[in-house]
Formats: C-alpha cells, structure tokens, sequence
C-alpha cells in the first residue's frame, strides 16, 4: 500500500532518477583532469585526477541531498496519518515497515540512477565498496531526514537537510578539497565512513576501509533504530 | 489593499519564524555558504574548468544561499498553504490581497537572507561595489522566489516540489557564469546576470547598465511570476 501511494506519483520516480542522474553526470563530465594527489583509508596514498575524484564521490553528495529529503517528508507523511491505520486494524510494525521499505527503495533508486551516471564516465577499482558505501550514504541521510522530519517542521528540516549534506559529505569528506584527505575531526560526522569506503573503492584494488564500514554500521543501525522508534511511538495507542 | 494585506503579511512571515530553528538556518546557512563554501568554490570551480576567481566565488555564493533558501520559502508558501489562502480570501481578504500578503512575507524573507549573505561576505573579504553586490544578491533571491511559487504553483508534493527546486538550483550551479570551460544553457539560467553582476562587484569591477536592466528585468519578472502563483493558489471557485 505504501508503494502503490509513491507509484501515485510518478513525478517522485522521475526525479529520483532524474536529479541524481544529470547532477553526476554533468559534474563528471565538466571536470578537468588535473593531477591530485589524496589520502585513502589504510593510510594509502594515490595519485588520480580531479575527473576520477568527481566520479568517486559526486554521487555521495547527490544521494545525501536526495535521501534526505525523501526521509523528511516520508517520515512526516507517516505522523499525518499512519496511526490512522493503526486504528483501522494494520499492526504498528506493519506501518513501520512500509515507511522504511519506502525509504530503502528511494534510496535505491537513487543509488542506481547514480552509479548508472557515473559508469558511463568513470570505473573504480571496486565497484562493491563504491556502491556499498554510496547506499549506507544515502540510508544514513534518509534517517537523518526522517528524524529532521519528526522534529522540524518542513521548511526547517529542508534547511538542515541542506545545510547537513553540504558540509558533512559535499565539503568536509570531499578529497577534491584541501589536503586530499579529511581532517581528523571528520570522523565525527556521519558521511565520513561511507565517503571513505567510496574512495576506496574507487582507487584502491583491494578493500582496506574495514574501520570505515565498522563506524559506518554503526550509524546506520543507531539511527535506524532510533527512526524505527519514532515511528512506533507515532503509531501507537496514545495515554 | 496595502492596509488589509500588510497586516496579513506580517502574520505569514510570524508563520515562518515561529519555529526557533527556521531562524537559525535563516542566519546560519547564508553565512555557512559564505564563510565555508565560498573557500573551496575556487578550487571547485578550476576543477570544472572555470576561472571564477577566489573573490569572485566568495561573492556568488551569497547570491546561491539566498537563491536557495527564498525558492524554497516561495515553493513551501505556495504549496503548503493553499487550503489556508482560499479560506482567508473567502472570509472576505481576497485573492489578490492574499496574494500580495504572501510576496510581501516572501520578500521580507528574502532581504533578510541575502543580508546576512552580504554582511559575511562583507565581513569576510570587503567588497569594493558594496551596493551593486547587495542589489545583486536579493535579486538572485527574488528570481528565486518566482521559480519557486512556480514549481509550488505546478507541483503541490512537498518532496516532488523541493526536488524540482533543487533541480533547478543545481542546473544552475553548473551552468554559471565563470563556473564551468563550457556554454551550454548558461546563457539561459534565469540567475545569469545576477551573477555576473556579483562576481564584477566580487572581482572590483563595475557592471554596464545594460546588465543592471537585465538583472531588474528578471528579478521584476519573477515577482510577476510568484505574485500570479500566489494568486493562483488563493484563488476560489466557482
């Protein structure tokens, strides 16, 4: 029921392929080929272009931005109406259910419309870590959103929804900028471990972000489960 | 009309700021733009193979912050407050009242933004044409507004809506002046001499008078746009 809702509005659909599509592409494709030299998990150095960086890590920032908004106003749907359903007879977990498969599916689409874009201009050393950690991306912001959603009405959560993705993924985790590789205080923000599993990914031939997936998990499950617990206590009996 | 609307106009923007947080991103992400993005759009925009110009980036940036925040604020006005716009014009305020309540918040929104902007640019690296770069940044929010009530007056989805808006803003981006080695449809963005007249004000240069005109024409014009959005969602039938 909660996909036949989304399927109601195809301009949804269109977008989440659509955006995430011309974004990586467009930047992919501008970009020059100047020399950079950038840090990767392990402690690993190597030498790429300003190009290939782009097509490591565009993604990333595309994602955060979209999940993010999906999460904000499907979370904010669920408040408005899906204890309404509980009180039709569905079970809480039901609810909860659908709304996180909904997300996990925008998420996914976006992913796939994403890395589409990026292999007509570019092939990573692995595509596994590269997409693995371009979905937790995009996971994380949507429960970031999500929460955003519960809280914020709907201009505020998009303010910080922008505000959050630009800084955290766009700007501080990028290795187009600065030194190449994010400062030490990165490591707090939740963009760092799956933008680090994506350069890894993309130039390294063997995986070594293996404390990057561990931090990255474990945002992933906290804010899952906090979202999850939102949602319960939106839907359940009240007093 | 002014003395029904502007009442009016002062509740729609208590609307906006009633949420403590809203006014802090208000405040904050402008000047984030400025402080922070600003330093890394140079090197962003060499990698696209532009030549913006350190200044030159410093400045555009207050013009995207405020573009950005005023779309978004038109397109929630428009989208969100249909039901309530046709009710208020019902209860004897009118459409058009409405409709100029709500540009009015939405300017007021707008000037507050892009003050800030131009404060942290001023603030963080002076500028030499302080009025040709404060005109500049409200009109990149004022043409904002009107692609914004447009995408609201089109779309009511609150995700579709912000994700077409966000559409825009990033064909923007990439299609601005000194951003990227490549014209294309940059010399169609609604923004273009918005930005030109920010990154001459950025780079301590003056701008001619036909770019002034073309920038009031934009900015008048997506005012027109958003004035009729407005109307169009306070309208009643029948």
């Amino acid at each position: 029921m909660a996909f036949r809702d989304q399927r109601r509005r195809p301009l949804v659909l269109v977008l989440l392929v659509a955006l995430p599509a011309y974004v990586v592409a467009r930047s992919i494709a501008q970009t020059e080929a100047t020399p950079r030299r950038i840090g990767l998990p392990g402690g690993l150095e190597a030498t790429t272009t300003m190009q290939d960086l782009h097509g490591a890590v565009m993604a990333g920032a595309v994602i955060a931005f979209v999940a993010g908004l999906v999460g904000v106003f499907v979370m904010q749907s669920a408040l408005a109406g899906d204890r309404r359903l509980v009180v039709a007879g569905y079970r809480p977990g039901e609810t909860i259910v659908a709304r996180l498969a909904v997300l996990a599916a925008a998420v996914t689409v976006a992913a796939v419309a994403s890395v589409a874009a990026t292999a007509v201009y570019f092939t990573p050393e692995s595509w596994t870590p590269l997409v693995a950690g371009l979905v937790l991306t995009g996971l994380i912001y949507a429960a970031i959103g999500a929460l955003a959603g519960a809280v914020l009405d709907r201009l505020a959560a998009t303010y910080l929804i922008l505000f959050a993705a630009l800084t955290d993924v766009t700007i501080v985790q990028n290795p187009m900028f600065g030194s190449g590789t994010p400062d030490g205080w990165a490591v707090v923000l939740p963009g760092y471990g799956p933008v680090r599993m994506m350069v890894d990914g993309a130039f390294s031939a063997s995986f070594h972000a293996w404390g990057e997936l561990a931090l990255t998990l474990g945002w992933f499950v906290a804010l899952a489960v906090v979202v999850a617990i939102v949602l319960r206590r939106a839907v359940g009996p009240s007093g | 009309m002014l003395s029904a609307a502007l009442p009016t106009g002062a509740a729609f923007l208590r609307e906006h700021l009633r949420a403590p947080l809203t006014l802090v991103l208000l405040v904050a992400i402008p000047a984030f733009f400025v402080l922070v993005f600003a330093s890394v759009l140079g090197e962003f925009a060499t990698a696209l193979g532009g030549d913006l110009a350190q200044r030159a980036a410093t400045s555009i940036s207050a013009g995207w912050a405020a573009a950005f925040l005023s779309g978004t604020l038109a397109f929630f006005q428009v989208s969100s407050s249909r039901g309530a716009d046709r009710r208020l014009a019902l209860a004897g305020l009118g459409s058009w009242r409405v409709a100029t309540a709500r540009i009015g918040a939405a300017v007021a929104m707008a000037v507050a933004v892009s003050a800030v902007a131009f404060a942290t640019l001023s603030l963080r690296s002076g500028v030499e044409h302080p009025a040709h770069a404060a005109v500049a940044i409200l009109a990149f929010a004022l043409i904002y507004i009107g692609i914004g009530a447009a995408v609201g007056a089109a779309i009511r989805s609150p995700l579709e809506g912000s994700l077409v808006v966000m559409l825009a803003f990033s064909l923007d981006v990439f299609s601005g002046p000194r951003m990227t080695s490549e014209g294309g449809i940059a010399a169609w963005t609604p923004t273009r001499d918005a930005a030109e007249l920010l990154v001459a004000a950025g780079g301590g240069m003056a701008s001619p008078a036909a770019d002034w005109l073309a920038v009031g024409g934009a900015a008048a014009g997506a005012l027109a746009v958003a004035l009729v959005a407005f109307w169009l969602g306070s309208r009643t039938r029948g």
